[in-house]
Formats: structure tokens, sequence, C-alpha cells
């Protein structure tokens, strides 16, 4: 146990000296979710605001002069002269003008007789806003209408409006933000947990044996057992902080997050309770060495860091993909997903965001983990008795 | 005391392996019917050309690798039954050993202290001499890393010597280093026949061989092609130079009747 420990320990201190590991275990976890968060809801916000001051020019043809009139006083639209149908057409088209409203000359005349006006619209999909601005103001004339013609038969609006439908969400805060940033996070912390222990698994594997280290280190009384088990012991301790950081730095993103209602800020607080942190430690610790056992059984058959590089690589996919299973709609935390390692975690984090975790399903959860954790720690003693692996 | 007594060590080879060494064999000896025994305060030398089986030979000894037949005894113990005990008793330095580049010199030696299990007072005291004789107290607390070549080897003997080893095992130790550098290795396997310790250590250079050893062991293609004292071999050699002598031996050993090993000059 000694020896492990001293192994462990020098292992740790290698790592934190090394800048490469830092960025990935600390720097980038942490600063990714609030640049996500922050960035990129500014970044939209930003650009919808942009798009909704823009000024629109927009071309009317045969347009009854109430319409027109609407269009005038609405904000930012420009009406421009009427022109033949091609042109118009053609200078949405070149992005010269933005749309085009090309009514059916017995427009005016089908409206006031309770029909159905025919009405083209030219616009480009590809230009986002302008169709949702154009037909709000087409809309705001239809309720006119609507109304006029309501008048003109007694009928009372109300008589199109059998449902008086009241939506009251009864979800707490708590389950809605663990729905929102629940189903999000995971496939964040687990991503980084992932590339955290990636480097130390090269560098105190691969590299140890490129280098030569390796080899002196094995004549010493410490068995192979105990090196491999120092190390993947170390890798996992990194992997396990990523992850923590990406969750500090998603809950601190959340409080600087500017125009954030009280009532939400209050929520997050419940969340962080010391159930939370003890829940997700206990999903977090095996996965890391789950993570630390797979790549240092890898990073043992490469001789090299390249080739290291080469076969671990793929290992990503692997880990990707039933975190993204996780964000899939439907997707929930059962006896069946809490069985499978890396889904579950994803899942569960869902559940115990929200507060609603099954407690034998998160048992059943942090036994398949433990048992993928021991397995792969297992290949990994394996490779690293095989004196083919181990000596260049 | 080493005692290796007819090892070998046999290794399965790949289909590219084969297509290398343009063979059929399913397997290749890379020692064959090795044996020889070093005493204490003798330096014993390996000599050989490249890719002889020298490496795999000291390998085996210092318990990296399992013979496939044969024994081999460090002070009474065996290597394979008793690998954990052997390697305490061990010091083991090669030419191409890095170090831990991101420890400074004080932590590599206390590391490897812990692994050998020293006590704290025993550490301190073998610390403070080994550290004194080598003159690395000046860059104590610098990452190796920063350190020059010769820097580097200082902190390797500390490292290898640091629990007092009653054997110490050398793999090609000046390979890559300047005469200066080269210069402290001999010094310490100077230091250690002295301190009356059993030294086995393997080269391709003659001359480094003749400066040093008591007894020689020259070994090529796996085979041991002559076994006896140093003084035994520059009686051999007469006016031929020593490394002749061995360049003969060595070729000789190609031919499919191999040289006797004792008393045929």
């Amino acid at each position: 146990m000694n020896t492990i420990l001293t192994i462990f320990r020098k292992e740790i201190k290698t790592t934190l000296r090394d800048r490469r590991t830092l960025i990935s275990a600390i720097l980038l976890p942490v600063l990714a979710m609030p640049l996500l968060l922050l960035g990129i809801t500014k970044f939209s916000k930003r650009m919808a605001e942009k798009e909704a001051a823009k000024e629109l020019k927009i071309v009317l043809r045969h347009a009854p002069p109430a319409l027109a009139q609407q269009f005038a006083a609405a904000p930012g639209f420009t009406l421009i002269p009427e022109m033949p149908l091609p042109a118009a057409r053609d200078s949405v088209a070149q992005e010269v003008y933005d749309a085009a409203l090309d009514f059916n000359p017995a427009f005016a005349q089908t409206v006031d007789s309770m029909g159905a006006g025919q009405v083209a619209f030219y616009y480009k999909s590809t230009n986002t806003s302008v169709e949702g601005r154009v037909e709000k103001v087409l809309d705001a004339y239809k309720a006119e209408v609507l109304n006029k013609r309501f008048e003109r038969l007694h009928i009372s609006p109300a008589l199109l409006e059998p449902i008086a439908l009241q939506s009251i969400d009864v979800a707490s805060q708590q389950e809605q933000i663990g729905m929102l940033a629940g189903g999000f996070l995971p496939y964040i912390f687990i991503l980084f947990c992932f590339m955290a222990c990636m480097y130390p698994a090269l560098d105190l594997i691969t590299g140890e044996k490129e280098k030569g280290t390796l080899e002196t280190l094995l004549t010493t009384p410490a068995s192979r057992f105990q090196i491999l088990i120092g190390k993947v012991l170390a890798i996992g301790v990194v992997g396990v902080f990523a992850a923590v950081m990406t969750i500090v730095g998603m809950f601190a993103a959340m409080r600087l997050f500017e125009g954030i209602p009280p009532e939400i800020l209050h929520a997050i607080n419940d969340i962080l309770s010391l159930r939370f942190v003890l829940l997700l430690f206990g999903m977090l610790v095996p996965l890391s060495l789950f993570f630390a056992g797979a790549l240092a059984a890898v990073a043992i058959r490469a001789s090299s860091f390249k080739e290291a590089q080469t076969l671990i690589s793929p290992m990503m996919f692997v880990v990707i993909v039933p975190a993204m299973m996780a964000l899939m709609p439907g997707m929930r935390l059962t006896w069946q997903t809490a069985a499978i390692p890396i889904l579950n975690i994803a899942l569960a984090t869902k559940e115990i965001t929200a507060g609603t975790i099954h407690y034998g399903q998160y048992a059943l959860l942090v036994i398949s983990l433990i048992v993928a954790a021991l397995l792969a720690i297992a290949v990994s003693v394996r490779q690293f008795s095989k004196e083919g692996n181990i000596l260049k | 005391m080493i005692e290796v007594s007819h090892v070998c060590r046999q290794y399965a080879l790949s289909k590219k392996q084969k297509a290398e060494l343009q063979t059929t064999a399913g397997s290749l000896n890379a020692v064959n019917d090795v044996s020889f025994t070093c005493r204490p305060g003798r330096i014993f030398s390996l000599l050989g050309p490249n890719g002889a089986g020298k490496t795999t030979t000291l390998r085996m000894i210092a318990t990296l690798l399992l013979p496939t037949t044969g024994t081999i005894r460090v002070n009474g113990l065996d290597v394979v039954q008793d690998a954990a005990a052997v390697r305490r008793k061990i010091g083991f330095l090669t030419g191409s050993t890095n170090l831990y580049e991101r420890l400074t010199p004080a932590e590599t030696v206390k590391y490897f202290a812990d692994l050998y299990g020293l006590p704290s007072a025993v550490f301190k005291e073998r610390k403070e001499k080994l550290f004194t004789q080598l003159g690395i107290n000046d860059f104590l607390n610098k990452r190796i890393g920063q350190l020059s070549t010769g820097m580097k080897q200082r902190v390797s003997i500390a490292r290898t010597m640091i629990h007092d080893p009653e054997v110490v095992i050398f793999d090609e130790p000046t390979s890559g280093l300047d005469v200066i550098t080269a210069g402290g290795i001999i010094d310490l396997i100077r230091d250690c026949k002295a301190a009356g310790k059993t030294v086995i250590f393997s080269s391709h250079i003659m001359s480094e061989v003749d400066l040093l050893c008591d007894e020689l062991a020259i070994i090529n293609k796996g085979r041991l092609v002559y076994s006896d004292t140093m003084e035994h071999f520059r009686k051999t050699s007469g006016n031929e130079s020593l490394t002749a002598t061995f360049i003969r031996l060595v070729q000789g050993s190609l031919t499919p009747s191999a040289p006797k090993e004792r008393g045929d000059s």
C-alpha cells in the first residue's frame, strides 16, 4: 500500500508540473461552460437584436391601401415603389430588397366579400427574421379584417375560442433546471473527464516507456501491479478533478449570468446541496477510474506517444456516443439504462439536478460503473505484466 | 554474487521479424546456454557487439525478463522465485535511462529511496554522503529537465546507489556520454569494487573493459564465446591488440566450431 502511495504521489506531482495537463484538466473545464453559456447566449441575443433592428426593404404590388399603410407605419420597413413582378422577384433573389408581396388585383374585393384574398410572398428562407416580421404585419391586418367581419355578422369573437386554456407548470424550478442543464452538463463533464485522463495516461505510461525510465522503475522492489495501480489512481484523480471543475464552472457561469430571475438563482443554490455533491462524486470516481483503466490498457501497448495518440483517438467516440444518446428525447433513467456505463451517468445527472433520482437505480448505476472500472483496470494490469509491452 | 547457469531466452518471432531476419524459424534464442559467475569485489564485464544478447542477459539478472530455461541466482536468491527480494539487492544503471524531467534531483532520489523502503534516518545519511561525493548539492532543487547531461548522470548514479545495493548492474553505462562524464561512471564502478560489491557491466568498447575489469565474458549471437579472467585474456592476446583479439573471437564464433573457452592459448 505504501509503495502504491509513493508512486501515486510522485505521479500527481509530475502531472501537476505539466502545463499541458493543467490546461486540459483545469483551465479548459473551468472555462468551457461559462464560455458556452455566456458567450453563445450573449452572441445570439446580440445577433437577434441586430436582425430585429434591420431596415427591411419590401416591394408591395397591388397592395390594398390599408395594408400598405400598416407596412409604412410598422417600424423597420421601407416601402419600394411598385415594379414588374420578375424584376421584384430578381431583386429579392439578389438581396437588393428583402421581400416582395404580390397581391392579387382582386384582393381587396375578395376580402370585402368575405373570401380569402390571394397574396404571393417572395423571400429568402436563408435570411432569418424576414418571414416572421412580414407575417406579423399581415397577421395584424388579418385580425383587423376578422374583427370587422365579426361585427358585420354580429358574432362574438369568443365564439371561435371555445377553450380558454390556462397552463400552470407545476415542475419546480429545480426540475426545470435539471431538464435544461441536466442534459447538457453531463455531456460536457464526461467529455472533459475523459480528455483530462488522456494526457496523463499518455505521459505516465507511454511517456515513461518511451523515455526509458520505466525500465529503472521495474528494477525496484515495487511490483508491476503496484506501479500500475499507482499510475491508474493518479490518472483517475486528474479525471475527477476535471469533471468537478466543469461543474464548478457551470454553476459559476449561472451566477455570473445577468438577468437570471432571483427564484432561479435560489433554485441553483438548492441544487448545490451536500446530497448533490455526494451523489455526483459517487458516479464520477468510478467513471474516472474506468477511463483511467481503459486508457492505461491502450497506452501500455503503444511504444511511442504518436502511436498512443493514434490508438486512443477512436476511443473518444465510444465515450461521446452514449453521452449524446442521453440528449435524445424520451431517454430516461430506467433499470435498463442505469446499467449502461456513461449513458447512465448522463441520464442520472438530469434526475439528480431535478431532485428526482431513484436511489435503487442510482445504486445499480454505481455498481455497473465499479464493475466497468474493475474490468478496465484488470485488463490494464494484464497488459502491464506482459514483457513485450513494457520493455522497448 | 551472481550465478548464471545454462540460461536461454527465447523470443517468438512475428511474421514481420521473420522477414527481416530472413528465417523461417518460429523463435529466436537471444541468449543461448550462457553460464558465468560474478564474485563480490570483482568487476565482471560482458563484452559483445550490438545485438549479441548483453542487454537481455542483464535484464534477466535484474528480473525484468524471465529466462526461458536455466537458473540465475543473485546472492543465493532465485530471480524467478524471489524476484522482489533480488530487486532489493540490486542497483541498475543503463546508459539509455533518462530521469523524470519534472522532478528535482532531491525528489528523484527520495522517490527511489521510498520505493526501496529506506528508513528516513538511513536515507538522510546515504543522501548526504552521495550528494556531497557527487557534487549534487549545487543543483539539488533544480528541475532535472534544466540540467546538463553530466549533472543528470550524477543524479542517475545517486539514484542507483541510494539503497547501497550489494550487486550493481551497468548496461552500457557510458554510451552516449563524453569522456569527462563517462569518467564519473568509471570511478563509480571502481568504488563499487573497493566496497566489495558484485559488479557486472556490459560494453562493446574494449578499451573501457581493459581499464576496469577483472573477469571477462565475450558474447556473440546469444552464445558465450569466451569467459575467463582479464589477465588470461591479455595473455591470449599476446602481441595482438586486445580489440583485434576480441574481433577474432567474435568472428571465429560465426563458424560452426566455436573455440573452446578455457585453456586454448
